[in-house]
Formats: C-alpha cells, sequence, structure tokens
C-alpha cells in the first residue's frame, strides 16, 4: 500500500510520538471508564446490610426459664424491592429478668429446632443436635453453642436485631 | 515484551498484511480534523454499548420493576447516576455526532460515485440510531417516557391501511404496557445492537474497498498523499477525548432525573420528547387537521428518509466542489435553518411553559424547612401520616388553605398538625406552592 513517495506519513521517531499519544488518549478514556464501572458492578458487594432493631413483642409476657418463640416481623430490602419476612427466634427470660435470644437455625446444617419442654432441650429433628437451655451443645454433631442475637429492651419491649451464621463451623461466623 | 509477542503471534496469524490494510491506507490530500467525525460517532456507539451493558446489570424490563430498578441505580448504586448519565448524554453526543457526519460528507459531496452504498447504509445506521433513542426513551417508566412513547405509537397509527396493525404489533396488543416495555427492552439491547454491527461493519467494508473522498478539488486531493497511521488517527483519537470529557462532564453537573413513576391514568400529563425530537415535536404542532396531520406523521417522514436514500442517485454528477452545487446546497442549508428555528420555537414554548412563580419556589424552600414531608408526601416523597399532597391543589383552595397554616384544627378537626410559626409572606409563599401542585400545570 505505501510507496516511498508517501513523505506526509510521519515516521521514525515522530511516528512513535503519535502512537505514544493515540496511547495515552486510550488509556485515559480506558481508566476513566474502568475505574467507576468496577465500582458499579461490585457496588451491592461492599455494601454491609444495615441491621435494624424488629420488636419481638412485650418483654415482660416471657415466662422466667423457660424458652418460648416470637416471630420477628422484618422489612428485607432485596435491592429495589421490598418485602416482609418472618423468623421464628427463641427467647429465654432469666430469673435475673435479662433476656437471651437464639437464633433459630441449628449451628449444625442449619435446620430449625424445637424446644421439648419434657427434656429440657432444644432438639434438632435432622441430625439430632442438642442444646441445654444456655445454648451449650448436649449431643449429636453441632459443632458450636447455639447462635446469640443481640437484644435489648426499650418501653417494655423486646427489640431484636436478626442475623444469620455460617453453619457448620466451630467458630461463628456472620454472614 | 510487546514487541516479542507481537512477533511471535505475527509468525502465526501473518499479522503484517492485516496491520498494513487497517492503518496504511491512504487518505488523500492527508490527513484533516474535518474527518474526524465518523469515529467519533463509532467511538460514541461503543461508549453507549459498554454503559448499556452495565446498566442492563441492574435494570428490570418489567412495569412493576423498571421505575424502581432506574430509582436504585440513581439512588443506590456506587456511580450508578454517572453511569446512566454517560448513557443519556452519550445518545444526546451521538445524535450530534452524526448530524456533523452528515453535514460534512454532504458539504464535501462525499456521497457521490462512486459512495453511494456508503451514503445508503449510512441513512440505514441514521434510523437505527432513531431506533435505539425511540426504544431506549420508554424504558425508564417513568411519566414522560410512558406519555412520549404513547405519542410516538399514535403517529404511527396514522399510517393509512397498516397503521392500526403497526400500531397493535408495537404495543403488543391494545394498550402500552408490560408487553411493551419487555419488546422495547429486546428491541433495544438485542435486535438493533445485532442490525447496527452488521450495518457498521458493511460501512467501514464499503470505505476500505472505496477508499475515503478526500477533499473535493482534485489538485488538493493530488498535493498529498498520507496514511491514515498515525496522523488521522491521533487526530480521531484526540476527538474521541474531548468528546469522552463533554460526555463525562455532562454526566457529572447535569443530573437527568427521573419523573414520577408512569401512571397510565393519568391523560393531564404532557411529555416532552429529547431535544433531538424537538424540531419535529414542534412542527407538529403547526401541522393539525385530518389533512395536515398525516402529512406530518408519515408523509413527510417517509418522503424525507426516501429522498436521503435517494440522494446520490438525484444528484449524480461527480463535480464536488460546493460552488458548483448551489442547488443541492442550498436546500440542505434551508433544511438545517428550518431545524434550527423550530427548535428555537420549541425551547421558547417550553421555557415559557415552565416559567415558576417565586413564591411557589419559595414556598417549596419552607416546605423542605419546616420539615413537612416528614408527614405528608409528594409524587412518593415523605411520610404518610398525613394527606398526600401531590395533587392537594386541584382539591383545596386558597381560603382554606391560609385558615389551614394559621390554625390546622380549624379547617381539620382532630388533626395532629402543628402550628407552625408562619408569617404573612410566608403563609402567602407555602400556599402558593401547595396551589401549583396540580394535575394540569
Amino acid at each position: 500500500m505505501t510507496s516511498p513517495e508517501h513523505t506526509d506519513t510521519p515516521s521514525g521517531s515522530r511516528r512513535s510520538f503519535f502512537t505514544w499519544l493515540i496511547g495515552a488518549a486510550a488509556g485515559l478514556i480506558g481508566i476513566s471508564l474502568a475505574v467507576p464501572l468496577s465500582g458499579y458492578v461490585a457496588s451491592p458487594a461492599l455494601k454491609r446490610r444495615e441491621r435494624q432493631w424488629v420488636d419481638a413483642g412485650p418483654a415482660s409476657d416471657l415466662p422466667v426459664g423457660e424458652p418460648t418463640q416470637r416471630d420477628l416481623v422484618m422489612t428485607v430490602t432485596d435491592g429495589y424491592m421490598e418485602g416482609a419476612a418472618v423468623k421464628g427466634i427463641w427467647a429465654l427470660r432469666q430469673a435475673t429478668n435479662e433476656v437471651t435470644v437464639y437464633s433459630p437455625i441449628c449451628t449444625h446444617l442449619g435446620c430449625g429446632f424445637r424446644w421439648d419442654g419434657s427434656a429440657r432441650r432444644f432438639k434438632c429433628p435432622c441430625h439430632g443436635s442438642e442444646f441445654d437451655l444456655d445454648g451449650k451443645v448436649v449431643g449429636g454433631p453441632a459443632p458450636r453453642p447455639l447462635d446469640r442475637l443481640p437484644v435489648k429492651i426499650e418501653n417494655g419491649h423486646l427489640l431484636v436485631q436478626y442475623k444469620e451464621f455460617k453453619s457448620g463451623t466451630t467458630q461463628q461466623i456472620e454472614i | 515484551m510487546l514487541s516479542r509477542l507481537y512477533a511471535w503471534l505475527d509468525s502465526r496469524l501473518k499479522l503484517e498484511p492485516v496491520k498494513e490494510t487497517l492503518l496504511d491506507e491512504p487518505i488523500p490530500g492527508g490527513a484533516s480534523w474535518i474527518y474526524v467525525f465518523g469515529s467519533a460517532t463509532l467511538f460514541l456507539f461503543f461508549l453507549q454499548a459498554i454503559t448499556g451493558m452495565f446498566l442492563a446489570v441492574y435494570y428490570a424490563p418489567t412495569p412493576d420493576h423498571a421505575y424502581d430498578s432506574i430509582r436504585y441505580i440513581e439512588t443506590q448504586v456506587l456511580f450508578g447516576p454517572f453511569v446512566r448519565g454517560l448513557h443519556h448524554w452519550g445518545a444526546s453526543a451521538m445524535v450530534v455526532a452524526i448530524g456533523l457526519h452528515m453535514l460534512q460528507v454532504f458539504l464535501y459531496g462525499a456521497y457521490k460515485p462512486p459512495r453511494e452504498l456508503m451514503w445508503m447504509v449510512g441513512v440505514l445506521l441514521l434510523l437505527l440510531t432513531m431506533g435505539f433513542a425511540f426504544t431506549g426513551y420508554l424504558l425508564p417508566w417513568d411519566q414522560n417516557a410512558y406519555w412520549a412513547t404513547q405519542v410516538g405509537i399514535n403517529m404511527v397509527g396514522s399510517v393509512p391501511f397498516v397503521g392500526t396493525f403497526l400500531v397493535r404489533v408495537m404495543r403488543g396488543g391494545d394498550t402500552l404496557g408490560a408487553l411493551t416495555l419487555s419488546r422495547f427492552f429486546a428491541v433495544h439491547i438485542l435486535f438493533l445492537p445485532a442490525a447496527i454491527m452488521v450495518l457498521i461493519a458493511l460501512h467501514m467494508f464499503i470505505l476500505r474497498r472505496v477508499g475515503p473522498a478526500g477533499p473535493w478539488s482534485k489538485e488538493r486531493a493530488a498535493q498529498s498523499r498520507e496514511a491514515f497511521y498515525p496522523r488521522q488517527v491521533f487526530m480521531d483519537a484526540v476527538v474521541m477525548l474531548g468528546v469522552f470529557l463533554v460526555v463525562v462532564m455532562l454526566a457529572l453537573l447535569v443530573p437527568f432525573p427521573l419523573t414520577d413513576k408512569a401512571n397510565p391514568s393519568d391523560h393531564n400529563f404532557i411529555p416532552v420528547p429529547e431535544w433531538y425530537f424537538l424540531f419535529y415535536y414542534q412542527f407538529l404542532k403547526y401541522m393539525e387537521g385530518p389533512v395536515l396531520g398525516p402529512i406530518a406523521t408519515w408523509v413527510l417522514p417517509g418522503a424525507f428518509i426516501a429522498l436521503l436514500l435517494a440522494l446520490p442517485f438525484l444528484d449524480p454528477h461527480h463535480e464536488r466542489e460546493p460552488a458548483s452545487r448551489p442547488l443541492v446546497l442550498g436546500v440542505g442549508a434551508a433544511f438545517l435553518v428550518g431545524v434550527f428555528v423550530l427548535i428555537g420555537l420549541s425551547v421558547r414554548d417550553l421555557q415559557a411553559m415552565k416559567r415558576t412563580d417565586p413564591a411557589v419556589v419559595s414556598g417549596k424552600a419552607l416546605y423542605e424547612r419546616f420539615g413537612c414531608m416528614g408527614c405528608h408526601r409528594i409524587h412518593g416523597e415523605g411520610g404518610a401520616v398525613g394527606p398526600d399532597l401531590s395533587y392537594v391543589g386541584d382539591q383545596r383552595d386558597r381560603d382554606w388553605l391560609i385558615k389551614h397554616f394559621r390554625d390546622p384544627q380549624s379547617t381539620s378537626p382532630g388533626s395532629i398538625m402543628p402550628k407552625f410559626p408562619l408569617n404573612d409572606q410566608e403563609l402567602n409563599d407555602l400556599t402558593a406552592y401547595m396551589l401549583s401542585l396540580k394535575k394540569r400545570v
């Protein structure tokens, strides 16, 4: 295509200089796009879910020393959608009036456990894990005690922050 | 390192001839800043493609979620307003770049033989771009999107015999709704991109086979011959960077807010099209009635497109010098003047319509200062404790509002709204703002 008389086409160091400038312009555009676009895609992963305190009903109605299941009705935000989710947590009022709240999910493989009043134990129907009133493992394959949820009492109402934890690990890891 | 990699690839793929074909294409008369508009358009197309793909990461094409997903991009996603701004302003910039590109080709007579096919494919590319603009406009599913699309689709209905059927096909049935949104989305992100990529490739293929036109004077064209690389590529790159920076600045500085969510029952909403359709929007205002209406909605647009496609054959003389083509250039100039006059008239009308009373502005500021949105809601913003005030101007009169603000209990017994310490001026401003909240402004 080219022939020797094409003297108007820059050559040698002038040509390299143009090549460098073209590369610089392309690089500038590329980086100015790559940075915001990466942040844009990663955005939901960078956000920590906001933990809300959810009302779990009056604290005074809870019987002392007897675990009671209470429903937490939460507004769950899923991107641009909002919906309600109900989680049945286990609340246990101590003699000191302090309230302990257990996550309703077995620490073994994530099944929902029950309170067996006659045996005074939490029992998981899936693989037979058992926990005592303090949440300690007293039987079965569960690797760690029951997960406790943050709790506070305001104006006589029990407020709970719902969280989920990884199942099957000895350490409690929030997800 | 890079040169070794290139040598390795070249020894296998024989890249050198490809490189020569791509970069050493001779440009008659040498590189020039006047030839940059085509590559600027191509660059903007890629910018639209990239930002569009990223918008699709969050967008949901259903009437239930489209609006909320765009709001989510605007308010929750990191760089969301920026990416959406790039796509919005990139579309405008693409229209400008195409306009300038066509103008250059027209002025230089570059559509003349042997480049007729390149021009015709270019006209088809213009139509596809308009298709992108039209289908993309509906996607945010806000009031403006909904009603502007309604108007656009209805215009197709004026085509004789097949109009009604075409309208039903475009809507996917009787009404503009879920089926319309999903087919507009599919056309916008799948069908049109596929078509435009084929035509862009064809446009470039013809360019490479026929070669660039160069200057209109044969003497100047013969004076020098320079390869496409590096100077023309450099000029193209500088312009691309410049265009990119302008679009970035617009995306950062000029917000592009959503209007309210589409409300198919609100027939009072007056949609405004994008600026590049304004000339036509204004033109339609002058063309009413059973005869002029259809002329404006389909006869003239159809004739115009046919004229554009046929231009190389209507003006086939090889002479490209502008001085020897007074008729064609005169018609072109008259068309441009017409377009700009119509845009000017339209902008003037729109500004006249939107002029706001200063009392309304300060009333709005008071509304925000006193935190009225804590209890009241206007177009979806604010609490739901008190009544929704979106259209309170249609429901209450001035005297009622003033009495209400002085003592809410006097007009609404049992209201929990507190008495706010407003002086007469403030009372007047807040009332003016409330009265401005009407369905029809």
